[in-house]
C-alpha cells in the first residue's frame, strides 16, 4: 500500500456531462448490471429456456392437437406469435422481482441516492429484465421450429424490433405492483396473479374478439393485448389471414402500447420511489 | 461563512412507532467544516443522515443541503453529496470494481463500458489509486461476496470517493477496518478537506476519530443535547480526551445516571 500523497491522491474530477447523456448512461449502467447478473447465473438461463418447452411445447402442442379444428386461420402460427409476446412480457415481469432483492441488499439505496431521475433507474431495471425475456422468446421460436411452426425472416425481424417496446410495457406494469411490495414471496405470488390471467385476457392462445363486460374492459387496458395484436399484424401483414386474427389497426396498437407504458411508468416510478423513502 | 447543511426542527416518526426517532433537531454546518454527530445506539444518527441524504422521507421540519431543499431539489442535493451508509449497500455478486464502475456511471463521471479494460484510462487510474489508499488493491477484481468484512467496507469508501462531493456524509465509516487503513482514510479525508474544502459530516462510535473535528453535536434519544467544539466539551467535563469527556457526559446526563452494570441493566429495563 502506498503512503498517502494528497496532491496526487486528489485527482481532478472529470467534467460532468449534459443531463440527457447522464440519464442515458445511468440506464445503461443499471441495465448492464442485471445483464451481467443473468449471465453469471447460467442456471437461470437454462431454466428460462425450459419455460418455452413447457408453455409452447406442452400447453401449445396440446391445444393444437385437441382444440384447433375448424378455425378460419392457422392456429399454430396464431399461438406461436402469441407465445413469443407472452414470454417476453411474462419473463420481464418475473425478472422485475429483482427490485425486491435490491431493496433487501440495500443496493437500492446506492441507486436511489445517485443524482439521476428515478425513471432512469426504473427503465434500466426493466431493460435489464428484458434480457432474459429475449432469450426465452428465442427459445419459443426454437421450440416452434421443432413443432414445425416457422416464421418468415421479415416477421422474425419485425418482432425483434418490437421486442424492447413490448418488454418495456410489461415491465412498466410490473413496477406498479412490485414497486410497493417488500417481500419476495408476496411478489412471486403477485407475478402469478398477473401473468396467468393476462395470458388469457390479452388473447395469447385464445382469440378475444368476442369478449364482453369485465373481460372486455380488462383486455382493453392491458398493454399486452395490443402487443399481441401488433405482433400478429406484423406477422400476417399482406396475407388473407390478417383480417381474421388482427383486431386493431397497427397504428392504434402502437399508440395504445406507448400510451399505456407511459402511464404505467409514471405511476409505477412514483410508487416505487415513494415506497423506498417512506418508512 | 456559508452554511452548507441547514436543519431546522427536523422530526421523524417511523411508521407504526409511538415516539419519534428524531424529535425536533436543529443545527447548521458551515462550508468546509468537520462536523461530528455523536450519540448512543438508537439515538437517531442514521435516521438524521438518511433524511439529509434524501433516502428517507421526513415527518416535518426543513432541511437545506448546499442551499437546496431536500424535497423540492432532491436531485441538486444528490449531486452535491457523497455518502457512506452504515449498512453495506454493495451488490455482492458483482466484483468490487464493477460496483465502483456502476457508481461512477450513475454520477455521470465516465461512460459505462462492459469491462474494466474498456473504461477510459483516467477511470482506471483513479480507481487503482483510491484502492491503494485504503488498501484493497488485490481485492478489486474479486466478487464482493468473497471479500472480508473490512475489505468490503474499504470498497464502500473508495466508491463514495470516486466522485468528489461537496458534502461527505460518513455513517460509521471505519467500522471493521484495520488500524493502518483507518489512518490512511483519515489522512485522505484531511487532504480532501484542505485541498477541496469538502464538508464532512461524521458519525462514529470511535470517539477519538472526532478529536480533530470543528464541532461535536451530541444527539440523545432524538434530541440535540449539546453542540460545541471538542475543546470546549473537554474543558467542561474536565477530561483529557474527547472519549473521556463523552463518557463522562453520558454518565452525568439526566435520566441515566447508572454507573454500574447492575444499574444500567435496571435502567434499560433488562432487569427489575
Ligand atoms: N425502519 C425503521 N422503522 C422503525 N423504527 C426504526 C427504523 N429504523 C430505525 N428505527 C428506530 O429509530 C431509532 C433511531 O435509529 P437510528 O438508526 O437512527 O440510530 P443510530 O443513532 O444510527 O444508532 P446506531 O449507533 O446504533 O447506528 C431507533 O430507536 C430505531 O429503533
Ligand atoms: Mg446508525
Amino acid at each position: 500500500m502506498s503512503a498517502l500523497t494528497p496532491t496526487t491522491a486528489l485527482l481532478a474530477e472529470p467534467a460532468r456531462r449534459p443531463t440527457w447523456w447522464r440519464e442515458l448512461n445511468a440506464v445503461v449502467a443499471v441495465t448492464a448490471r442485471d445483464v451481467t447478473l443473468a449471465l453469471r447465473t447460467p442456471g437461470m438461463i437454462a431454466l428460462s429456456l425450459l419455460m418455452p418447452i413447457v408453455m409452447m411445447g406442452l400447453i401449445g402442442g396440446n391445444l393444437m392437437e385437441n382444440m384447433a379444428g375448424g378455425l378460419p386461420f392457422d392456429f399454430g402460427q396464431f399461438m406461436l406469435v402469441g407465445m413469443i409476446v407472452n414470454m417476453l412480457v411474462m419473463t420481464t415481469t418475473m425478472s422485475m422481482t429483482s427490485l425486491i432483492d435490491d431493496s433487501d441488499s440495500d443496493f437500492s439505496s446506492e441507486m436511489l441516492v445517485a443524482p439521476v431521475s428515478r425513471y432512469a433507474i426504473v427503465v434500466g431495471k426493466i431493460l435489464g429484465s428484458s434480457f432474459t425475456a429475449l432469450i426465452t422468446a428465442v427459445g419459443v421460436i426454437a421450440v416452434g421450429l421443432v413443432m414445425g411452426l416457422t416464421l418468415s425472416l421479415h416477421a422474425a425481424l419485425g418482432l425483434l424490433a418490437l421486442a424492447p417496446l413490448m418488454c418495456l410495457s410489461g415491465g412498466a406494469l410490473a413496477v406498479i405492483v412490485m414497486g410497493s411490495i417488500k417481500s419476495k414471496k408476496a411478489a412471486n405470488l403477485v407475478v402469478m396473479l398477473i401473468t396467468m390471467p393476462q395470458m388469457f385476457l390479452s388473447g395469447v392462445i385464445i382469440p378475444i374478439g368476442s369478449s364482453t363486460g369485465v373481460l372486455f374492459v380488462l383486455s382493453r387496458i392491458l398493454p399486452m393485448t395490443y402487443c399481441v395484436d401488433l405482433a400478429r399484424a406484423v406477422v400476417t401483414a399482406g396475407t388473407p389471414e390478417y383480417d381474421s386474427v388482427v383486431l386493431f389497426n397497427p397504428a392504434i396498437s402502437l399508440l395504445a402500447i406507448a400510451g399505456l407504458t407511459v402511464v404505467c411508468l409514471v405511476i409505477g416510478t412514483w410508487l416505487y420511489a415513494r415506497s423506498e423513502r417512506e418508512r | 461563512m456559508t452554511p452548507v447543511i441547514e436543519v431546522e426542527d427536523l422530526v421523524k416518526q417511523y411508521k407504526k412507532t409511538k415516539t419519534p426517532a428524531v424529535d425536533g433537531v436543529s443545527f447548521t454546518v458551515q462550508e468546509g467544516e468537520f462536523f461530528a454527530f455523536l450519540g448512543q445506539n438508537g439515538a437517531g444518527k442514521t435516521t438524521t443522515i438518511s433524511i439529509l441524504t434524501t433516502t428517507l422521507a421526513k415527518t416535518s421540519g426543513t432541511v437545506r443541503i448546499a442551499g437546496f431543499d431536500i424535497d423540492r431539489q432532491a436531485r441538486e442535493v444528490r449531486e452535491a453529496i457523497g455518502l457512506i451508509f452504515q449498512r453495506p449497500s454493495l451488490d455482492r455478486t458483482m466484483t468490487a470494481e464493477q460496483n465502483i464502475r456502476f457508481h461512477a456511471a450513475m454520477y455521470g463521471l465516465y461512460p459505462y463500458r462492459p469491462s474494466f479494460r474498456l473504461m477510459p484510462a483516467d477511470y482506471r487510474d483513479r480507481v487503482t489509486r483510491l484502492a491503494d489508499i485504503v488498501g484493497i488493491g488485490d481485492g478489486l477484481f474479486k466478487a464482493v461476496a468473497k471479500l472480508s468484512g473490512g475489505m468490503a467496507r474499504k470498497l464502500e469508501i473508495v466508491r463514495s470517493l470516486v466522485h468528489t462531493p461537496r458534502v461527505l456524509f460518513l455513517d460509521e465509516p471505519t467500522q471493521g477496518m484495520d488500524a493502518l487503513a483507518r489512518r490512511n482514510l483519515w489522512d485522505y479525508i484531511d487532504s480532501m478537506r484542505r485541498e477541496l474544502g469538502t464538508t464532512v459530516f461524521l458519525t462514529t462510535h470511535y470517539i477519538d476519530e472526532a478529536e480533530g473535528t470543528d464541532t461535536v453535536c451530541l444527539i440523545d434519544r432524538g434530541r440535540i443535547a449539546l453542540c460545541c467544539p471538542p475543546a470546549e466539551m473537554k474543558a467542561t467535563m474536565g477530561a483529557a480526551t474527547l472519549d473521556d469527556a463523552y463518557v463522562a457526559y453520558l454518565r452525568s446526563r439526566p435520566g441515566l445516571d447508572a454507573t454500574t452494570l447492575g444499574e444500567v441493566l435496571v435502567e434499560s429495563g433488562v432487569r427489575r
